[in-house]
């Protein structure tokens, strides 16, 4: 069995960049976390291990591990945990963190969520429409249609279903702004720079 | 006592129907109660104030036939002077019994013999008269050790208004808590240290007229008796006190020990929590860079201390806290088991971990400690990463060592007995359990040696989650460590639970009543001494060592330090021990008047002794709550069954009973006895019944032991029906009709 | 009684039959529904990808500063994303004086200012509380008697404070159900997770949460899954034939929301105010074999 060293510079490095990063810290390693996750099974480390890892001062592990992009946002570890640790936001944060450096945990996660935050920055609403549609086309040209095509059955029934507004073809027309954009905008980019470990 | 007797049957919840009245007053007539009388709810204004009024009549011994004696006590206490002696006709005859038609024969033969055994109660019963001490009872408190638990008992007896001692071997008050740094946090939100407080209390205790402090004493004799003991200190002063708190503290456990598990001794930088409370304390903390704190060091371990400390975590988060707070950039760790916070500390342990100390959940395995140019190094298992992990850089490593009983005579006996045999590792367990009793701090004058009794790991304790501050000499409580590892907070709280004790018991003693468990009562155990044979039972099985011996070994009992159990009662051979209102000849004669019918009848007939303080309650909430049993059974209520005297089966079975059952607490490590040792005795004493039952020419099987503890209530039917069930195997006692 | 009505994206798309029905319950009811006056994207599962938690908390607080602004009614928000997002907002508002100073600072920079208070709901709060079971009951007009359902809140809808309903074994939907006359079957899946936010993108590995769900309501005999999550109610239901292909299953099972069936039985039209001609999987054949 490998010997692992303690170090502390990772963790110092979470506490201060990462969103609820602090919180880590409040981990009293009971487990509760996860086993309680719905998608324990798929995870390699899941949330216990990997605060454990943090503290060990492991950063290659915790960051390329795709376990921090494998959240489905359900809460129950949020609502179970004994001490309060906010699993999700630093589950979150992590992922963020960790795409912040050009890691990406999770490829097409990342990518739809790349275009979601982009909707928002721009329109400040999501258009269900629009977002599905620049993902798949995030494939590049070809893969582009491919996805497009294999999309067209659920495109198709939602818009027979009155579930989807009906465009001629991607991101045309723009989608509307909502009238405060100019003011959210400025909000949002304020926020960025108070986040944890972009001060100053 | 001119006695003038009546009893009153009450015809509520049911009795009314079941029973058939006018036979029972023909059976209490019988036995020699005349005047009865009944009511349709005796527990009512009404039905109390009936007897009342015979009462100021001049009746001062009623018999009252209705519900259990362990309810509507209130409606049913016509003052000290009126014996009353209840029969429990609701729960052991009416709620117990089947309803239907084919039982009400049986049902009124067990309501007749319960009234039976009660009016034989009745006739052989006095007015207790309270012990009264030759000496004008004291009632000033003597509380030995000037720690934090000493200091705070010292405190509350003067604030309760008493008289109070306060010895402390040191030259200056404080103890352990004069020796250390800082407290964890105590108080909401269990964030900051605290200070200890000291100088403050030792202030309080320096203004208080009431309290004398004796420092660089010890107690050389204690002598006498709650109400009346005599105490001479090592400087030669004696006072007279009537109650005691114990209050001496722990010792750390020793770390030489733990050389080969934990490198103590190779490295100047592997301390344990006492030094680092030392280091702190001097102000030492400065240029750690990373420290580690390792827990369960020689505890919850079989080889050194196989308890968990209890304080040794809470402990370890305050000196990380300080390390922390010394320079917060350090690395600090603490490598633990589990982390055990009682109480509020787990506030504690989130406030260490918001500091930024990291926790390593270890296994069984100690961590192994090397040192390298001037550092520490530790490699561990990691639970969590299920690995083995490195710390290194480390200035100092902290042992978390636990507490020992304050007695240097202690020796870790599972240390010593490792390796061999049963029979050796327990000849040597008692020898050592021997070596820690001839040590004392009190130095009793008692006939059973000095020290107070102890149980596990050499704590002297009673029950210490049922009973706390108990111990198994009365008049005398214990607070703080030295009853059981606590920390400063608990060890507060204890001294005031044990000084409030100690108050009440030298109370207790003024006034002739027992303390705790059959507090307030007047009867105490009276020895026709011209019969004793010296024969020592008595004076050996008290277990709270209330009889002293003369050179003859003629017992001298101490009143005052009777808890009223009855033990000394069922250990004599010659019955010369008996109460005024509980006897061996009560006893016999009640189980004598129980009716016993023909062989040819088929029903057999069953007694069982059961213990008032476990059995009883369990058998009255089984009936309540519906369970039903034969109607054979018939219950006698005794004070602890260390009272039962072996005479007692033998006259049952010689009057043609079938068979006898006991009711008793578990006994053994975990006992519930409210009397420590009379379950174990009984049963001791049960284990030699063969000699009585081979001299009768009877069957063992006829004779149970059973432990019932209060919530076992459904075994009762189980339990019961089973003994029939054997009764019926082994068949109807060949004494019947004799 | 006025609320503020938060319709979030999805509303606006994927759940426009769940707008659609709450706007008739609300009008069978006779509440008034507000909505904010240009509300912003709450953010939902997935806004980490792009933004920092102070940045999510900051489309949230622009919602409460903008509630707040025109006249503070409390806020429902029946998408249980939009519903959580903000309540979380809501909550550490208040909870941490430092994040409320900081929040209240990034306002500034759009003119907007929050000082806290506003209610955030979700929409069976407002049923089951304010309104009460008895009260739905006797707006029944036509009982879905003999109609069998699974009662599936998912996730987010009673967490992550417990506000309204258990976190672990919510009832208040159950309870609503049974007052329309349908019966609820018992579900142990009441509560777990379809899959969420990734469920799109992640959908090999949440195949089996959304499997499990509908295996339970289709082995305990429901007719349809009833939920008040549009998030739910789109991945349980559009994604059902890729979910056969991935599972090797054959389900077919309606999933509407609670509020299409109150609006149906409280009368309503079943296209115009319960909208139940937008779900894929139709539920009209369940619901008239129902009915007779």
């Amino acid at each position: 069995m490998a010997t692992k060293a303690y170090d502390k510079s990772f963790r110092e490095e979470v506490y201060q960049n990462v969103d609820s990063g602090e919180d880590v810290k409040l981990c009293m390693q009971c487990g509760v976390c996860g086993i309680t996750c719905p998608l324990r099974g798929e995870m390699t480390h899941g949330p216990r291990q990997l605060w454990s890892l943090i503290r060990a001062g492991k950063r290659d592990e915790v960051m390329n591990s795709p376990d921090i992009m494998l959240c489905t946002s359900c809460y129950s570890c949020k609502v179970r945990c004994p001490r309060g640790v906010k699993v999700i936001d630093v589950m979150h944060g992590l992922a963020h963190y960790a795409l912040e450096q050009g890691i990406v945990p999770r490829k097409e996660t990342s990518k739809f969520g790349k275009a979601f935050w982009d909707s928002i920055y721009k329109t400040g609403r999501v258009d269900e429409t629009e977002v599905p549609m620049r993902y798949t086309l995030m494939a590049g040209p070809i893969h582009g249609i491919f996805n497009m095509l294999e999309m067209m059955d659920i495109g198709r029934a939602l818009l027979a279903h009155k579930r989807m507004k009906f465009k001629i073809g991607p991101g045309l027309p723009p989608s509307k702004k909502i009238k405060g954009m100019k003011g959210l905008k400025k909000m949002l980019d304020k926020a960025k720079a108070m986040s944890p470990g972009k001060e100053g | 006592m001119d006695k003038n007797q009546a009893c009153y049957l009450c015809k509520g919840c049911g009795l009314g129907e079941a029973l058939d009245f006018d036979n029972l007053e023909e059976v209490l007539g019988e036995s020699g109660v005349s005047e009865v009388k009944t009511h349709d709810a005796l527990c009512s204004p009404d039905g109390v104030a009936l007897i009342q009024a015979d009462v100021d009549g001049g009746v001062n011994a009623v018999l009252i036939g209705a519900c259990s004696s362990r309810v509507k006590t209130d409606e049913f206490n016509f003052g000290s002077q009126v014996i009353v002696e209840r029969a429990s006709l609701r729960e052991q005859a009416l709620y117990c019994s089947s309803d239907e038609e084919e039982a009400k024969e049986d049902r009124q033969m067990l309501a007749a013999d319960y009234l039976r055994m009660s009016a034989v109660k009745l006739a052989k019963s006095n007015v207790p008269v309270p012990f009264k001490l030759e000496l004008e009872p004291e009632t000033a408190l003597l509380v030995v050790g000037g720690g934090v638990a000493g200091i705070n008992a010292a405190l509350a007896g003067a604030k309760a208004g008493v008289q109070v001692y306060l010895v402390e071997k040191e030259a200056a008050l404080g103890g352990f808590l004069g020796k250390m740094a800082k407290l964890a946090p105590e108080s909401p939100p269990y964030q900051e240290l605290e200070d200890t407080g000291l100088e403050e209390l030792v202030a309080q205790v320096e203004a208080d007229g009431k309290i004398k402090v004796y420092t660089g004493n010890t107690v050389d004799k204690t002598a006498g008796a709650p109400g009346n003991f005599t105490i001479t200190l090592s400087g030669g002063d004696t006072f007279r006190c009537g109650a005691i708190v114990q209050a001496t503290g722990w010792l750390p456990y020793e770390p030489e020990k733990l050389a080969d598990e934990l490198a103590y001794g190779t490295s100047p930088g592997i301390i344990t929590n006492v030094d680092m409370e030392a280091k702190a304390k001097a102000g030492d903390l400065g240029g750690l860079n990373g420290v580690a704190f390792i827990q369960c060091a020689g505890s919850r371990d079989q080889n050194h201390l196989p308890y968990c400390s209890a304080v040794c975590c809470t402990v370890s988060l305050k000196q990380a806290m300080m390390v922390k707070e010394a320079n917060p950039e350090a690395a600090v760790y603490v490598i633990y088991k589990d982390i055990r916070t009682p109480g509020q500390s787990e506030e504690v342990y989130r406030e260490a971990q918001r500091k930024g100390v990291v926790f390593i959940r270890r296994d069984e395995d100690y961590p192994k400690i090397s040192e390298s140019g001037g550092k520490l190094a530790i490699e561990t298992k990691d639970m969590t990463l299920n690995d083995t992990v490195e710390i290194d850089e480390l200035d100092m490593v902290v042992l978390a060592t636990g507490l020992k009983p304050n007695n240097p005579k202690v020796v870790d006996a599972p240390l010593v007995a490792l390796g061999m045999d049963q029979e050796a590792a327990k000849k040597l367990a008692a020898e050592s359990k021997a070596q820690c009793d001839s040590w004392s701090v009190l130095n009793l004058q008692y006939r059973q040696g000095p020290n107070l009794p102890t149980l596990k790991y050499a704590y002297p304790d009673s029950h210490f989650i049922c009973f706390p501050y108990e111990t198994r000499r009365t008049g005398i409580y214990t607070a703080g460590a030295v009853r059981r590892p606590m920390r400063v907070s608990q060890a507060v709280e204890d001294a005031t639970g044990a000084a409030l004790k100690a108050i009440q018991a030298a109370h207790a003693a003024a006034e002739g009543v027992a303390v705790h468990p059959r507090s307030g009562d007047m009867s105490f155990p009276e020895f026709a001494m011209q019969r004793c044979t010296q024969c020592k039972r008595c004076t050996e099985e008290c277990p709270f060592g209330a009889i002293n011996e003369d050179e003859k070994a003629n017992p001298l009992p101490n009143p005052t330090r009777c808890r009223r159990c009855g033990v000394c009662m069922g250990a004599c051979p010659e019955r010369i021990i008996s109460f005024k209102n509980y006897s061996v000849d009560m006893i016999g004669s009640m189980i004598k008047s129980i009716d016993v019918p023909e062989e040819d009848e088929e029903k057999p007939r069953v007694i069982v002794l059961a213990c008032e303080n476990d059995a009883l309650p369990a058998i009255d909430m089984a009936a309540r709550k519906g369970h039903k049993w034969s109607p054979y059974i018939r219950f006698i209520p005794v004070r602890c069954l260390g009272s039962v005297n072996l005479v007692w089966i033998a006259d049952a079975l010689s009057s043609g009973i079938d068979g006898v059952m006991l009711f008793g607490c578990r006994h053994g490590e975990d006992y519930q006895c409210h009397f420590i040792k009379g379950s174990e005795l009984a049963n001791v004493r049960m284990s030699k019944i063969s000699e009585t039952l081979d001299r009768l020419v009877l069957e063992s099987d006829r004779v149970r032991v059973e432990e019932i503890s209060f919530n076992e209530v459904d075994r009762i039917p189980e339990i019961i029906s089973e003994f029939m069930e054997t009764i019926e195997e082994v068949g109807p006692n060949p004494y019947k009709g004799f | 009684m006025t609320y503020f009505l938060y319709p979030g994206c999805s509303l606006e798309a994927g759940g426009s039959h769940y707008l659609v029905s709450v706007e008739a319950v609300a009008h069978a009811l006779g509440l008034t529904l507000k909505e904010i006056d240009d509300w912003n994207c709450c953010g939902a599962s997935i806004h980490y990808v792009g933004g920092t938690e102070l940045q999510t908390k900051t489309l949230n607080a622009r919602n409460l500063a903008l509630a707040q602004k025109q006249g503070g009614y409390d806020i429902i928000a029946p998408c249980s994303s939009c519903y959580i997002q903000m309540i979380k907002t809501a909550h550490e508002f208040e909870e941490e004086p430092k994040l409320a100073e900081e929040l209240n600072q990034i306002l500034a920079e759009g003119g907007l200012n929050y000082t806290g208070g506003v209610k955030v709901r979700h929409i069976l709060d407002v049923l089951y509380h304010d309104l009460g079971v008895e009260r739905l009951a006797a707006a029944v007009k036509k009982p879905l008697t003999g109609l069998k359902v699974a009662s599936y809140y998912g996730c987010q809808t009673t967490r992550p404070y417990g506000e309204y309903d258990s976190v672990e074994n919510p009832h208040t939907m159950d309870e609503i159900l049974e007052a329309l006359g349908a019966e609820v079957v018992p579900f142990e899946h009441k509560a777990k997770c379809c899959g969420s936010g990734i469920f799109f993108t992640e959908m090999e590995t949440c195949a089996p949460l959304a499997g499990g769900i509908l295996g339970e309501a289709e082995e305990k005999g429901a007719d349809m899954i009833v939920t008040a999550c549009p998030m739910c109610q789109m991945n349980l239901e559009i994604y059902q034939p890729r979910l056969n292909k991935i599972l090797g299953t054959e389900y077919d099972m309606p999933v509407v929301f609670v509020t299409q069936l109150m609006a149906l039985a409280f009368g309503g039209d079943f296209k115009k105010d319960a909208a139940l001609d937008r779900n894929i999987v139709s539920a009209a054949e369940v619901l008239k074999n129902a009915a007779a």
